[in-house]
């Protein structure tokens, strides 16, 4: 690869492809940016904007009453005439008369409708007694709230009760995920009362100046009243995700155009017969959309900064969406060599921006309650925006696997992009297998593609706890006793990733006649393939360096790859010895069924699943 | 032409692919559905009781003002040290320590609460929640004992009753959603058959066949406008099966056609215009925003004006909507029509 090459293909990336969007459309395009700024100051500053939920609930009550004060001020509510007989018709969901309900609510709506109404009396009433002119009676209790470490042994610490520290001893990380606030000492446990003003972790990040969406109940809480508490959800990550996340997907729009259209026509063979390497082409074109993201990232967080939204903000939050953009980016091209045709070019897009979101979003909406939230880069924009500091640990956490993906993909995708691929009409499936044996050159190549395969892996696997681990603190509360529904979720889901990457290659190595069809060799094969895989999945060690561990879903999900502390060493050895054992046993199964074809490689693999869950299942019901 | 248009889309397995990605959308948002509600109000998941330590010289106050509620227990203890020692023994979850102290407001005693809230669990969100029930009960309490010296009584609040806490998070934010997803697809789409049959140089095949350019061009839209509406009714069935009931779902559907039908011509206007794709879908982004998030001026948004019809509370503005959405679908073709007619002659 060499610079200069691809400095030139950027070049022309830039000049040629940026020219293909004319004068005209970048006019109109910054003439309806312009008009959907006007159309959000217009929202905000008058309040003219219509809430989602206007009058969605209907109440009779006239002027008498002392609730019409309450549902004319609150949108929701739309007011009629009290009349009994349009309840009957169900025409309202609530009647009033005087402060009496003269209604029975029975369906779903008009209960709904009653908690909204009492949700609004409270707010009306805040609202009404804040002028008064006694506001000692008006407030009668003010509150301080005090976040303080609870420093007995842990309810929700599996190990920490049999006192084995030796687990918990790995590194310090652990202090900096949790949201201790600015950086003032939480870790003081004797906890007296002249102690509120400065322990208090604001609920929700202190740095960020968002207004009324934010806590309110920072530093200085004597004045607070108990309407002010707000429960420490990081509503404004979700604002801020958004922000970083929107314009990735204009970005990814143009690149994916732009990478396809060098398959149509042949456009891209002009590229192809040039000295420059595929390396370089790919990289040269790639360039620029990456620099425009991080450039746009950087912008936002600038103009966060000094905007005085987030004053916090800094070159960290701009690094932290780095790897996302080069996820983003990665995809899109393995999509624009995958697709055969704009539409269906359209759906893969839309495929990778629901899901990569999601990955970056749905964890860090955990931002202050749980390492989870590390999973995603995103977690540590928004702990940078909010002054929050990030550790080394955290964050080679929360970026390396995602970044590692990204250059994966990029990898598989720089398989197709030759001409065999590029310019004919392959199904996708296909096409997946293309990409997959384009790196197998010998039988060795199952070892590395195991390996190489494993940042996707992670990368899944991690979703995979976040995701469940909602579930798993639902069916926690909701079903009682039983908390091992998001556990066996996550071990089916991981066992099926696992497989599946261990075992996708070899198919694909035999599709393409790489490999020869007999049972050693498949053996020989899958066993290699398994080793690779267990090499690799020491990288999940990397695991260790966040507090995942200390959760019974990331427990579960990561055993295998660390030790339970406190054992002899020989069991600790056979502990070490058996994953070894499974992967290879697993891996030589489906790789067998892959050498007999399609059927044989999908029966085969079941069974491998089956085992490998039987296997993780027994290990974690009966060590943890 | 629009058949043939449909039965390429669905050959190609794109459709299937399509609804993939909405039930995945589905589970998403489903998924947003319990973990999000839950998080922001976890009161919603019962989660058993949270132990709360009331000290101080108000405790008797906040003992009362607990007992109101379900989820919470408190026990009283005498000594400062000896709630803290059962904080740290996670015996309790949180404390209240509550204090008459003069008040910072103006003359008289107000109640001092400092509550201290364990870091960092799991189940913190919850816990404040909690708090938070007790100390504004509390507050009544208070409010109602000194409504003697308020100038206006406050309102009492209505009872309690249990209900869904997604109620309104379903109709106003998620039927919307999922039924405005479609149209967008299709436009999409739309945008993409017609810069690609440019780009590729086949409308010029298509061209020599017995068809007009507006023949053409109406069936592909005809195609991409039949899809969006079939998917909105799956998702209206596939609600309904959940057990959430969508009330008027023939005007849902003339509604959500109507919308379909302005962002396919818009997309088809777009192609047509700039018969590049990338111009084209960026084009056609970033307007389709502009034009939902610009709907906010209309007197009713219109995903509001599906909220309002799928919860069964139209008014006569919400049908005005559903009537000017139609009327200004109808017009927008026709002139896209004649604008398409006159520019697409000479142009391809």
């Amino acid at each position: 690869m060499q610079l200069d090459t691809l400095l030139r293909v950027a070049k022309w990336e830039v000049t040629k492809n940026a020219g293909g969007v004319d004068k005209r459309t970048i006019l109109v395009m910054a003439l309806s940016l312009v008009a959907m700024g006007a159309v959000a100051a217009i929202a905000v500053s008058g309040g003219t904007g219509a809430g989602m939920d206007d009058g969605i609930y209907r109440i009779g009550v006239d002027e008498s009453s002392p609730y019409y004060g309450v549902a004319a001020d609150d949108s929701t509510f739309d007011i009629r005439e009290p009349d009994p007989a349009a309840v009957e018709r169900r025409q309202q969901e609530l009647l009033y008369r005087g402060t009496q309900l003269r209604s029975v609510p029975r369906t779903a709506k008009e209960r709904a409708a009653l908690t909204e109404l009492r949700d609004s009396t409270a707010q009306y009433n805040d609202r009404t007694l804040a002028r008064d002119d006694n506001q000692t009676a008006a407030f009668p209790v003010s509150v301080t709230l005090v976040y303080e470490q609870q420093s007995g042994s842990s309810q929700l610490d599996p190990r920490s009760g049999d006192g084995s520290g030796g687990s918990d001893s790995s590194d310090g990380s652990g202090s900096s995920t949790g949201g201790s606030g600015d950086g003032s000492d939480t870790s003081g446990t004797g906890g007296s009362a002249a102690s509120g003003g400065g322990d208090s972790g604001t609920a929700g990040g202190s740095g960020a100046n968002l207004g009324a969406i934010g806590a309110r109940l920072t530093g200085d809480v004597q004045g607070g009243t108990p309407s002010d508490i707000s429960p420490p959800f990081p509503f404004e990550s979700l604002v801020l995700a958004f922000l970083y996340i929107v314009p990735m997907n204009f970005v990814i729009q143009a690149y994916g155009s732009s990478m396809l259209s060098e398959r149509l026509n042949r456009r891209g063979e002009l590229l192809l017969v040039t000295p420059a390497s595929r390396g370089d082409i790919i990289g040269g074109k790639t360039l620029p959309y990456l620099a425009g993201a991080v450039g746009v990232a950087a912008l936002i967080t600038a103009a966060l900064r000094f905007g005085n939204i987030a004053p916090a903000g800094s070159y960290v939050a701009v690094l932290a969406v780095v790897p996302l953009v080069v996820l983003f980016l990665s995809a899109t091209f393995c999509g624009a060599m995958f697709a055969r045709s704009f539409k269906e070019l359209t759906f893969v897009t839309v495929t990778i921006t629901v899901t990569l979101t999601s990955y970056a979003f749905v964890p860090a909406i955990f931002t202050d309650v749980t390492p989870i939230a590390l999973i995603s880069p995103l977690t540590l924009v928004v702990l940078d925006l909010t002054g929050q500091s990030v550790g080394l640990s955290s964050f080679v956490f929360s970026t390396v696997p995602p970044l590692l993906t990204g250059l994966v993909l990029f990898g598989l995708g720089a398989g197709l992009y030759r001409e065999e691929d590029m310019f004919t009409q392959r199904p996708i499936p296909l096409k997946v297998l293309d990409a997959l044996a384009g790196g197998i050159n010998s039988r060795r190549s199952a070892l590395k593609m195991s390996i190489v395969l494993l940042p996707l892996v992670i990368v899944a696997e991690l979703a995979a706890i976040a995701f469940l681990f909602v579930l798993d603190s639902v069916s926690l509360n909701v079903f009682g006793t039983n908390q091992s529904l998001g556990i066996v979720l996550v071990l089916g889901v991981i066992v099926i990733i696992e497989e599946l990457a261990k075992s996708l290659h070899v198919y694909a190595g035999y599709e393409h006649a790489r490999y020869e069809r007999t049972l050693r060799s498949a053996l020989g094969i899958g066993a290699l393939s398994g080793l690779g895989f267990f090499i690799g999945e020491k990288g999940l060690l990397i695991a260790r360096l966040s507090d995942l561990e200390s959760l019974p879903i990331g427990e579960a999900a990561l055993q295998g790859a660390t030790l339970p502390a406190g054992l002899p060493l020989w069991v600790a050895g056979l502990l070490f010895m058996l994953p070894l054992a499974l992967h290879t046993v697993t891996a030589a199964i489906s790789s067998v069924g892959a050498s007999r074809g399609r059927r044989a490689y999908v029966a085969a693999l079941t069974v491998a699943i089956v085992i490998h869950f039987a296997y993780n299942f027994t290990v974690v019901s009966t060590l943890v | 032409m629009a058949r043939r248009d449909i039965r390429s889309l669905s050959r190609e397995k794109t459709i299937v692919l399509a609804l993939l990605i909405q039930l995945f959308v589905a589970g998403f948002s489903s998924f947003l559905v319990v973990g999000l509600t839950s998080l922001y109000d976890p009161s919603s998941v019962a989660a058993g009781e949270v132990e709360m330590a009331v000290t101080g010289d108000a405790r008797e106050e906040l003992e009362a003002a607990a007992a109101e509620q379900d989820g919470t227990s408190v026990t009283a203890f005498e000594s400062e040290a000896a709630a803290q020692r059962a904080f740290n023994q996670r015996q309790v979850d949180a404390i209240l320590r509550g204090e008459y102290v003069p008040s910072t407001r103006g003359p008289g005693e107000q109640i001092q609460v400092t509550a201290v809230v364990p870091e960092g669990s799991i189940r913190s969100t919850l816990i404040v929640v909690e708090v938070r029930r007790v100390l504004s009960a509390l507050e009544r309490q208070e409010r109602l004992e000194r409504t003697p010296y308020l100038e206006q009584p406050p309102v009492p609040l209505p009872d309690t009753v249990s209900a869904s806490q997604y109620f309104g998070f379903t109709y106003t934010i998620l039927i919307p959603l999922l039924l405005f997803l479609p149209p967008f697809i299709s436009g999409s789409v739309a945008v993409d058959t017609v810069t690609e049959e440019i780009e590729r140089g086949t409308m010029e095949l298509l061209r020599v066949a017995p068809v007009s350019l507006l023949d053409i061009i109406d069936g592909k839209a005809l195609g991409m406008v039949l899809l969006a509406p079939a998917q909105a009714m799956l998702w209206l069935a596939l609600l309904s099966t959940n057990g959430i009931a969508v009330s008027n779902p023939a005007a849902i559907l003339l509604f959500i056609t109507a919308v379909t039908v302005v962002v396919v011509t818009l997309g088809v206007v777009l192609g047509i215009t700039l018969q590049n794709r990338r111009p084209a879908q960026l084009l056609f982004s970033v307007l389709t925003l502009v034009l939902f998030g610009g709907a906010v001026l209309l007197p009713e948004h219109p995903a509001t004006t599906v909220a309002k019809l799928a919860v069964d509370s139209p008014t006569l503005l919400t049908y005005g909507h559903v009537g000017g959405a139609v009327l200004l679908a109808v017009t927008g073709y026709t002139v896209a029509r004649v604008y398409i007619g006159r520019v697409a002659a000479e142009a391809l």
